[in-house]
């Protein structure tokens, strides 16, 4: 019996304590970490597919470049026909995807017919709408014909997804990518070598890429969804970068170990540009917030230098409007709302919104200036954000009720218009402005359900329409102009913060810097010193 | 014996239909809606007729019965359906994860048999002298702290502090020592105690003053007649640990980036995965419901009293 025991338990140790073989760290890898696999990489497909994973192996015809230039990429060059209908692109020669398939007019076709194939699912993206045929007129040459002219064609077909291309021979026989591929193949400088499911996802430099090849051999990519854990494996040299959003949910990294990092000697850290606009949508017909008087006095009494001081730590910059200057067709010169409570209080006081004793809810009519506040209850960075502000207005006589959900009610919420006022977030390069504001014609948006209660809402809905079909540079601007005058006036938005992604590396990193998209990741452009 | 394990495994369909139906009925009480979470994760947008066709989809426009029905069906064929998150079969993924689990689970379960027993007897063996103070303050302190708190207090102090060890992922044994221990550290101040308690128990049965009396040697005394018999609450507990430690790890995977089937239901219940919070449910349940069967299977292997009992039961 004892011998019995001793031979269980010593072949129980070597079951349990046999070693895994640790994913290898040497010097001609780079280790990054992200909260989950990368998935299939499928190029034409959304989640679990990873963004920033699949602008690693897939390339599109044009790039989005600095300054809100579009450049060439896999296309040279490109025409387009006076009636702006007419896309010709004259594709590179020398770009082969990394199992060898050249790059063609037709393995372009390919793509963008696998992308039609599933036109349903990509209806969020106008210009998959918009498209008309693909055509490949030459072997590189390909024609793109749209319904319309469409404005942003190029701007969106510089997404990450769903128009970039994989090699024809890894798709499936019968070209319908959406239901599955055979091999993650592209043209980029990164090829995918190996997945284990909740470790790691592990890349090769592709050495036949066109551009600039990688200076490392791999980047591992390893499976880390704590962004505390995250941080933790940065100071132990675990990983070698964090790059990426900061703050709850999503974020790389908590923004309070963000500014720990920064103070200490051994670690770079870097701030972006902004990339998106944090906001709280105003409901324009529900409550109390119909009212524009209650809109524009909540404008100018949330103190949002202390709210990004104490929760954002600095790293977010105040949002005084809802896309930043730097934005195209945004550099309109709208005053802001200055922060001046006394000014706030004069305009309830005015419309009407009175207060019967210092520190008492006003009311109007019987009826108690009061409004719902709908949030992600699990949400920390949301659940502060939300108190400061409630603080704020009680300041002004102004209740809030806190109601913080499950993000799916929150959700339905911002689809019913059922809330007083939700957190929203634009959409970032290149999305906006065009697609953001496309966007706010669905019934299904916060936005839309916002701002339905304004009385130029039909007006701002059929400029919109325009704008994103207008060929002509300057009517383009001047719609523009009308509709984020108009939300701005109105109050519709609550502008918090500039979102800005951050960076963390060791001193012996060089080249790290941000992508000009707010998923890409320049992974190719790092060396070790 | 066999009559007896029969018996039990015969009970399992009963229980297995209980909760079936607890952890159907539990996951569509909240205010959340399937359909939209689909729509969440499949990141389409929520419009009323994306909603309508989801909810055809994912059958969620039948009556409730039906969808138990098709469900149960279902799942009696091992087919739990797609997750939302990763598009593919859930119970899979989970066998997939479970492994590394039940590696971690394992060796904290080790570690607790190993520090649990030597500590509880040395603690009983001297009684209200300094080993059974500073024993009992060890099981105190260590029941007081949770493990996740415990798992970063050890990846400060041995990854950041010390550099000793990996902080996070699978890999050596490195890679589990923190883990494990931040796993096992409960059950173990529990098992000391519990040891402790049947020792004392034991010590002061008349069959170990009848020993005595006998002559035997202390060592024998103390061996066979006293740690055998102290075993029998132990086992029990064992079952329990198991069951505390799968649970545990859930927390413990998600600090230390450890691979398991913890971590990922830990990210499946903040995505609201459906499918595999309903098969990583059923899934545990089915864990604990063996374990226990084992546990009665070995307390009657080895005390005779409840065989026999039990088989006069019958």
């Amino acid at each position: 019996m004892l011998r019995f025991c001793l031979r269980f338990l010593s072949g129980l140790l070597i079951i349990l304590f046999a070693a895994v073989p640790q994913a290898f760290a040497d010097k001609d890898t780079l280790i990054y970490s992200w909260s989950s696999n990368v998935g299939e990489l499928n190029p034409h497909m959304y989640s679990p597919n990873q963004m920033f994973a699949q602008a690693l192996l897939y390339e599109s015809l044009v790039k989005y470049g600095e300054g809100n230039k579009v450049l060439p990429w896999l296309a040279e060059k490109w025409t387009i026909s006076p009636d702006g209908k007419v896309y010709t692109f004259a594709l590179r020669k020398d770009v082969t995807f990394s199992d060898g398939t050249p790059l063609n007019a037709e393995a372009v076709k390919k793509n963008f017919e696998a992308v039609m194939m599933n036109s349903a699912r990509h209806k969020w993206l106008e210009l998959v709408a918009q498209i008309d045929k693909a055509e490949a007129v030459d072997e590189f040459t390909f024609r793109l014909t749209m319904k319309n002219a469409y404005y942003p064609t190029l701007q969106e077909l510089c997404l990450i997804r769903p128009l970039r291309f994989m090699s024809p021979a890894a798709m499936p026989e019968d070209g319908n990518t959406s239901k599955g591929i055979k091999r993650a193949v592209g043209t980029g400088p990164w090829m995918l070598v190996e997945s284990r499911k909740g470790e790691f996802d592990l890349f090769e430099r592709n050495d036949n890429y066109w551009g600039i090849k990688p200076k490392f051999k791999n980047l591992l990519v390893k499976v880390i969804s704590d962004p505390t854990t995250r941080a933790v494996a940065m100071e132990t040299g675990e990983i070698d970068l964090i790059h990426g959003a900061a703050g709850h949910g999503s974020g790389q990294i908590s923004l309070d170990s963000f500014e720990r990092f920064t103070t200490m000697p051994d670690y770079v850290t870097q701030i972006s540009q902004p990339l998106a606009s944090r906001v709280v949508a105003i409901n324009s017909k529900r409550g109390p917030t119909a009212d524009l008087t209650v809109r524009q006095a909540i404008q100018h009494s949330v103190d949002k230098g202390a709210l990004v001081k104490a929760i954002f730590y600095g790293v977010e910059q105040q949002a005084d409007t809802l896309y930043s200057a730097d934005t195209p067709y945004c550099d309109l010169g709208l005053k802001p709302y200055v922060f001046d409570r006394q000014l706030a209080e004069k305009l309830l006081d005015e419309a009407g919104w009175k207060q019967d004793t210092a520190g008492a809810i006003r009311q109007k009519n019987g009826q108690e200036l009061t409004i719902d506040f709908c949030f992600v209850g699990n949400d920390a960075q949301q659940k502060a954000i939300a108190e400061a502000i409630q603080g704020d207005l009680k300041k002004i006589g102004i209740k809030i009720n806190m109601i913080g959900e499950e993000p799916d009610s929150n959700m339905n919420r911002q689809k019913t218009g059922e809330f007083g006022m939700v957190f929203n977030e634009t959409w970032g390069a290149p999305y906006d402005p065009h697609s953001f504001c496309s966007s706010m014609r669905a019934p299904s948006h916060a936005d839309y359900q916002a701002q339905i209660g304004l009385p130029m809402k039909a007006e701002i809905d059929a400029k919109i329409g325009q704008v994103l079909l207008s060929t002509d540079e300057t009517e383009r601007q001047g719609l523009y102009k009308y509709i984020l005058t108009n939300l701005h006036e109105q109050a519709v938005y609550l502008p918090l913060t500039y979102v800005r992604g951050v960076i963390v590396h060791k001193k012996n990193l060089k080249g790290v810097r941000y992508g000009q998209l707010k998923a890409e990741i320049p992974f190719e452009l790092i060396e070790r010193d | 014996m066999l009559r007896f394990i029969v018996r039990r495994l015969l009970l399992l369909i009963p229980i297995m239909f209980a909760v079936s139906v607890v952890v159907f009925c539990i996951l569509r009480l909240g205010p959340n809606d399937p359909a939209m979470s689909y729509l969440r994760l499949s990141q389409i947008p929520p419009t009323d007729e994306a909603l309508a066709t989801a909810r055809e989809f994912l059958g969620l426009n039948k009556p409730l019965l039906t969808q138990y029905i098709d469900w149960i069906g279902k799942a009696l064929r091992l087919d739990f359906g797609l997750s939302y998150v990763t598009r593919r079969p859930v119970l899979p993924e989970i066998l997939y994860y479970f492994p590394a689990t039940l590696k971690l689970a394992g060796i904290a379960l080790l570690l607790t048999l190993l520090i649990s027993i030597p500590l509880g007897m040395w603690a009983a063996l001297n009684k209200d002298r300094w080993p059974d103070h500073i024993t009992r303050g060890l099981a105190f302190f260590g029941v007081s702290m949770p493990n996740f708190w415990l798992g970063f207090l050890l990846v400060t102090v041995f990854s950041l502090w010390l550099h000793w060890l990996p902080p996070m992922g699978r890999g050596g044994l490195s890679h589990m020592i923190m883990p494990a221990i931040s796993l096992a550290l409960m059950s173990t101040c529990i098992n000391i105690r519990l040891i402790r308690a049947s020792m004392l128990e034991n010590l002061n049965a008349r069959s170990v003053l009848y020993a005595r009396a006998r002559g035997l040697r202390e060592r024998t005394v103390i061996g066979v007649h006293v740690f055998k018999n102290s075993l029998i609450p132990v086992i029990t507990a064992v079952g329990m640990h198991v069951g505390e430690l799968l649970g545990g790890a859930v927390v413990v995977e998600s600090i230390f980036s450890w691979p398991g089937v913890g971590r990922f239901a830990v990210s499946s219940i903040y995505n609201r995965d459906y499918p595999v919070m309903q098969c990583f449910l059923l899934f545990m349940v089915v864990i604990f419901v063996i374990c226990n069967l084992l546990v009665d299977i070995c307390y009657a292997a080895l005390d005779p009293r409840i065989r026999l009992a039990g088989e006069e039961n019958i």
